[in-house]
Formats: structure tokens, sequence, C-alpha cells
């Protein structure tokens, strides 16, 4: 009750005005457009309850399950191409540098949608066949194994999901190497030079003093990348990645419960990155002890 | 002097520059090996009439040129609202009632964490009958509202980062709290700011490519129309990355002449 | 030094090996047929439409399309992959392919024929209709009355429907937008006045809403033709195909399966909630 004892004016005329506002927004979405909520078929999306087969996944938790599958493919994958380009954005050797500072530019300057685009039917004509990809994913596909089916989903889609991971990877990766390139040129000059000064290479001064401090830093900053990563997993669905969004939207047309599917969708990415992001603030105070 | 200077470090760094252009052009080799390998018809003549047409010695924009104009129509209006609206979050962050705080510390963690494409749907199909919103400004309402959720954040950087004794030096002169906040800790927080903000505002340009996902006919939107009518492909997607970039390149020069300003300004 | 030269080396194997071990990528003059067989799936692309091709209550695919390829694969001895596609780049997937054929219903223009085959028509009967807003659009108007800006009318972007709106309609307000779903709830709402698409979904909508809709003109304003789309310089597909859908005309299987899903509703109770 101490909570009531410390509201003041303002409080009851911000609560009043709120619930005004959100009053009348609820009583227009109810009543007033032409539109028949039915939330009922909802729970059904996500799994199908049928005498015969019993409880089966459907396109939602299928789309769900993807989005996992890619959030977690797609992190692993562009921390190491981060780490690579980060390697080279701060190397001695100036083509390295300038290599990897074009990429990099180039990657962070365009809308995510626009480099989907252009590399999904670009390189994935391209570098696809040449790293025979599609024979890795036909053989996958072809193998009915339980645990590709885990791993990789349904196996129609195993190619369509490897795309995904790899260009979302390619894309992320720009912004993950600028993270690490943060925390490596934060780790102090004196650091290196005391290190070079013992006689220790570039390598081993790489690997044994600069990194092991970088990684510290950098992890608050990735786990905000991950959240992004998570986000930026629905783009994809415009270029026809079978993720969650993706499926949303084949719900959508197939059932008509635009809205009812859409704030589903909505709210199943907001439990999933509030939940990291509140971690990502526990590593923070856990870190600095603040 | 310039000139002899960039010479000689030309000279010094030859083999660097030649390893460097040797990577793109081998990759750019690459790519027209692959493509010849599709047997795809390359038609980049065909390309400028979707830039701008010439007409009786008059330009005309082309459909993409009109897209950018869009884009940045767009983008001018939700930068403004996300300006203005993030900042009235902030300040609601800050304040001292509890319901403000509430509601926007609410706001930003459920904008923040939901993907800005989720968002534009929502918006656009249920929250624009109620406010009556056409297609376009429900995507400038999308980008706004997204956005100001991380201005609010930069906002809150900025003003925290003003040393604590401007604040209670301003308050023990007899300064009320609103006047400490604009004549004092704003004022003080730009340096800040302003960098951060310049950089939501490419941010901004690149999230507008999204709305092509709801029929406006920006940058995007138009290079897909042009590519569904003549399928080049390539040729129109390249072209409207390079538009994206010089945007983003002009923004982002914009930027450090602004922050170069700002910071002589306030040089201690 | 030492780490990038190890790195280096790693990475040229790598490619090499996989370079070496990929010969498939080179050879694109094997037919779609030889590489279906060879496979054992046929991979068909489909774009998301009631009642085209979308998904049942359990989630399976259903619908004319799917009916269509299902019977193909059968008869060709492999199994059925559909791979849900976005309509505007369902042509780039093809050409990329993604899979071997689009069985989507989409139908045969000029402009998309310059691009990629299509077989001879496998649907009949439908074509271009519009479906209108009764308070917007008046009972009765013809073609002429509604040809002026005022006239507000949604398409799908990409879709056939921009050309028909366009050519009977050219001084209309056009509207594209990526979703039919959408189309239907700004019909609904009144944010467009008219809805031009593939027959029969402006009847369908019309006889669910019959309060607010109804279709303006007793005849669809175009027929189409509609055919399967593969990819060009493939003699020996494109007659496979055109064989097969003459013979399935001639039994009587397209027919019956067309009547099912267009000219009845007894699916509706398979559609999702």
């Amino acid at each position: 009750m101490r909570f009531f004892k410390d509201l003041k004016a303002g409080d009851y005329v911000i609560l009043a005005i709120t619930a005004a506002f959100l009053g009348a927004v609820w009583y227009q979405l109810a009543f007033q457009i032409n539109y028949n909520w039915d939330w009922s078929g909802i729970p059904s999306f996500f799994v199908y309850y049928d005498e015969e087969t019993g409880y089966q996944q459907n396109v939602l938790l299928i789309g769900f399950f993807n989005l996992i599958r890619i959030a977690i493919y797609s992190s692993i994958l562009s921390v190491i191409l981060g780490l690579g380009l980060a390697l080279m954005r701060v190397s001695d050797r100036r083509w390295m540098n300038w290599t990897a500072r074009v990429l990099v530019e180039f990657v962070r300057n365009i809308p995510p949608l626009v480099f989907l685009f252009i590399f999904y039917f670009f390189v994935s004509d391209m570098i696809f066949p040449v790293l025979g990809i599609r024979a890795f994913a036909q053989m996958l596909a072809n193998s009915d194994s339980a645990v590709v089916g885990f791993l990789f989903g349904d196996r129609v889609f195993v190619e369509n999901l490897i795309a995904g991971v790899i260009c979302l990877s390619l894309f992320e990766a720009a912004y993950v190497s600028e993270i690490f390139r943060a925390g490596i040129e934060s780790v102090g000059k004196d650091q290196r030079e005391g290190a070079r000064s013992v006689g220790v290479t570039k390598y081993q001064e790489m690997r044994y003093i600069v990194l092991p401090q970088a990684f510290e830093k950098t992890v608050p900053p990735l786990v905000g990348q991950l959240i992004t990563l998570i986000k930026d997993t629905s783009i994809m669905s415009v270029i026809s990645i079978q993720e969650f969004t993706f499926a949303g939207s084949e719900m959508v047309v197939s059932s008509g419960r635009i809205f009812e599917v859409w704030i589903t969708v909505a709210v199943v990415y907001f439990i999933i990155c509030y939940a990291l992001s509140v971690y990502s603030r526990r590593l923070e105070i856990g870190r600095t002890g603040r | 002097m310039a000139t002899s200077s960039l010479q000689t470090a030309l000279l010094r760094n030859v083999k660097d520059v030649v390893i460097f252009l040797g990577i793109f052009g081998l990759l750019a080799l690459g790519m027209l090996w692959v493509l010849d390998q599709q047997s795809y018809d390359w038609q980049w003549f065909r390309l400028w009439r979707y830039v701008y047409i010439e007409h009786d010695g008059q330009y005309y924009a082309g459909p993409l040129l009109r897209g950018l104009f869009t884009t940045l129509e767009i983008s001018a209006y939700a930068i403004v609202i996300s300006a203005i609206g993030g900042f009235v979050i902030a300040m609601m962050r800050a304040s001292k009632l509890i319901t403000a705080r509430a509601i926007a510390k609410t706001y930003i963690e459920v904008v923040r964490n939901i993907p800005i494409l989720v968002l534009l749907f929502l918006i656009y199909f249920v929250l624009a009958p109620v406010f009556g919103l056409n297609r376009f400004w429900a995507g400038v309402m999308t980008l706004a509202i997204y956005e100001a959720a991380f201005a609010a954040e930069i906002y809150r950087s900025g003003i925290e980062a003003v040393p604590r004794g401007q604040k209670e030096a301003a308050k023990s002169i007899g300064l009320r709290p609103l006047q400490v906040m604009f004549y004092v800790t704003l004022p003080q927080s730009l340096p800040f700011i302003l960098p951060a903000m310049t950089n939501l505002m490419i941010n901004l340009v690149k999230h507008s490519a999204i709305v092509s996902v709801i029929a406006i006919f920006d940058l995007t939107n138009e290079g897909r129309n042009v590519i569904a009518e003549t399928f080049m492909v390539f040729e129109v997607w390249f072209a409207v990355a390079g538009i994206y970039l010089v945007v983003t390149t002009i923004l982002s020069i914009l930027a450090s002449v602004i922050e170069n300003r700002t910071k002589r300004f306030y040089a201690r | 030094m030492n780490f990038f030269k190890k790195a280096a080396l790693a990475v040229t194997a790598a490619l090499s090996l996989s370079l070496a071990s990929a010969p498939e990528a080179i050879a694109q003059d094997q037919s779609v047929l030889d590489r279906v067989v060879e496979r054992g799936s046929l991979r068909v692309g489909v774009g998301s439409f009631v009642p085209w091709a979308f998904r049942s209550k359990s989630g399976d695919y259903i619908g004319y399309e799917v009916d269509v390829s299902t019977k193909l694969a059968e008869d060709m001895g492999v199994e059925l992959e559909l791979i849900p596609t976005a309509w505007d780049g369902i042509i780039p997937a093809l050409l990329t392919d993604k899979f071997d054929l689009i069985i989507g219903g989409m139908t045969v223009t000029p402009a998309r024929n310059l691009r990629i085959n299509f077989t001879e028509s496998y649907h009949s009967g439908l074509g271009q209709d519009v479906v209108a807003n009764k308070e917007l659009i008046a009972e009765g108007s013809t073609v002429e009355d509604l040809n002026n800006p005022g006239t507000v009318i949604g398409v799908r972007r990409g879709a056939v429907s921009v050309q028909a709106a366009q050519q009977f309609f050219p001084l209309a307000t056009l509207r594209q937008y990526d979703d039919e779903a959408v189309i239907e709830q700004e019909l609904m709402a009144g944010n467009v006045g008219m809805w031009v698409t593939s027959a029969p979904k402006p009847a369908f909508a019309a006889d669910n809403n019959p309060d607010t809709l109804f279709r303006p003109f007793a005849e669809p304003l175009t027929l189409a033709t509609v055919g399967m789309g593969i990819k060009k310089g493939d003699y020996d597909t494109l007659n496979f195909l055109n064989n097969w859908i003459s013979t399935n005309q001639r039994s009587g299987f397209l027919q019956e399966r067309s009547d099912y899903w267009y000219g009845s509703q007894e699916w509706r109770d398979q559609v999702p909630e």
C-alpha cells in the first residue's frame, strides 16, 4: 500500500489520460472496425491435435524452431567471421585493414533488406554451388536421420535454412566486428607494448593478452547484437526464408486472422528478446558490480 | 605539400594497394564469371531510364529517384517525430512520477524487443484503421515509434554524462528543476547526444527500407517493382545499394561536420 | 605470420576440396527432368493463396496447385517438395534454382515469358475479376464510370492484376500490396474501392461479406492462361509437362480438381480458424 501513498497528483493525471487513450483504442478495435476477432484458433497454429495422429507441430511452432536454429547458427558463424574481420581491421598490414574496412562500411551503410536481397539471390548462386553447399544440403536432406531433422528442420528446407544462416551471418559479422574492434582497441597500448618488449610475438600477444581482455568487454554488447540478430531474422521473411515471421504471414493468408496472428508473433519475439536483455543487464551488473 | 605526401605514402604502400585492388578485382571477376554461367542478361544501359528520364531537354526523375525522394521524405518526418517523441519519453523516464517512469520504461522495452517488420504489420493492420492513418503515415509512425525508443536512451545517457556537480551547482544558486534541465544539463549534454543522434538518423534511413513491404513507393519498393517488370535483378539492386550508400555517406559527413562544430563550441 | 599462413592454407585447401567435389555446379545443361529423376524429388515453388495453395488446419499444404503438383510428382515417380515463396520473388527464385518449377497459378504474360517458359494452360475459366465495396462503388457502374482517379483499386504487386487494372481503369489510382489478405481488409474497411484479383477470390469475398461487398461485373475482366513456369532452354521438360497436362485434361482430373477448389466451398472446413 506504500505504493499508493507515493502517487501524486501528476500520477493520477497521467493514469487518467493513459486509461482514456487505451480505452478508446480498445473500443475501436473491438467494436468499430469491420473485423471479427477470433483467438480460438491461434493455439492450434502452434500445436495441432488430431484424433488419429495426436499432437503435432504446426506452422507457427515449426517457424519458431527455425527462428531458434537460425539465431544460434548465425550468432556462432557471425562471431567467427566478425572476429576475423576485426583482426583484419586492426592488423598492421594495410591491405587487410583497408579490405576489412571497405567490407564493413559497405555492409553497415545499406539497409538490411537490400543486403539480404543482393546476397540471397547473388551469393547463394555464386558461392553455394562452388562450395558444394547444394550437394551438402542434398546429402543432409536425403539422410533420414532424426539428428538432421533436429538440427536443420524439415529436410525440404535445409538449403533454405543454410542460405538464411549464411546471409544473416555475413550481415551481422560486420556489426560484430566493430564490437570486437572496439574491445581490442580498448586494451591499453601499454599492455601491448609491455608484451612486445618482453619478446612476445604478435600472434601470442593477440591470443594471450589482448583478446582475453577484449572479450570481457565485448560480452554485453554482443548480447545486444544477438537481440538485434533475432530481430533481423524477421526481415528474412521477405526473401522467403522459412522463419517465424514468414510462418506468420502464411497463417495470415491461410486463415485470415490478421490481427491475432501478428499480435501473437510480436508477443513471442518480445518474450525472447526481453529475456535476453534482462540477462544482458544482469551480466553488466555482475561485471561492474553496480 | 599534400599531394607529394600522398604520393610518397602511395609509393610506400604500393604492395598493399596492389593486393587491395587485386582482392576486389578478383571478387568482381568472380561475380561476372558466375553470372555468365547462369547466362544472365546484363542490361546496364536500360538502367538509366529508371533513374532519370530526359524529355525535351527537361529532366524527370525516374522511378528510382522518385523512390529516393519518398525515402527521404519519410525519413525526414520520422526523424523529427522520433527526436521530439524520444525527448518526451526520456523526460518521462527521468521524471519523479511513478506512472510516467513506468509508461516510459514499458514503451522502451516493448518497442526495442520486437522486430521492426512485426511492428510495422501491427501498426499498419491493427492500429492504422483505428487512427485513420494512411499507408504513408503508418510507415512514418512505425519508424518514428521504433527510433524514438532508441532516441530516449540516447537522451538519457547524454544527460547522465553531464557531471553531477553541474546540476547541484545550478540548484544551489536557486534554479528550479526545469530551468536546470533546460539551461544547464541539456546544453552540456549536446556533445554526447548529437553524434549518437546522427547515428540514429542513419539507422532510420536504413530501416526505412522496410516500409516497402506495405506498398509505400520508397527506393527499395521502386527497385523491386522495376525488377518485377524488367528482371534486371542485379543491375537494379546494385544501383539501389549504391544510392543508399551515397545517402548514408552524405549523412555521415554531415554528422562529423556537426560534431566538429559543437565540439569546438564546447571546447574545454 | 605463422597463424595467418596456416589459416590461409586451410581456407585454400577447403575451397579447392569443395571445388573438386562439386561438379554439378557447372553442368547447367542438364534438363530439369533428368535432375528431378536423379534427385528423386520434385521441388515446386508456390505462393500462398486461398484456394490455390495454402496451409490447412494441420499445417499441410492444400489447394488446387498442391493437388496438381502431387499428381505430377506421383506420375514422375518422385517425392514432392513444396517451397512456399513470396510471390514477387518467385521468378528470381526459379532462375536461381531454388526449385524446379513454378506451379502456383501463374498467369502467362509476355513480360514473364521473356524470362521463363510456360507450359500450356492447366487451369480453365479463370481470369481477373473484380469485387467492390458497396459504399464506395455504385451498383450498376460500368467500366467507363469507374475509370477516374477517384476510384482506388487494390492489387497485388507483381501479379497480373496490376496490368489488368491498368488496362481497364488507366485513370484510376492503383495501390500495390504484398498480401491479398491485406487488400481484402482494406476493401472491407473502405480504404480501397475495388479489388482486382484472380477469380474466384472476388466471388468468395462477395459471398462471405454480402453486406459490404459485391461483384460489379457479371463476367471476369479477362480470361487467363495459367501455365507452369520453367527455366528457358529446357525443351524436354516442357514437352513432358505439356503432354502431362493434356493427358490429365482429357482424363478429367484437372477439371474435377478445379471444380472442387474453385466451384465449391466444400474444402472450407480445412481452412484454419
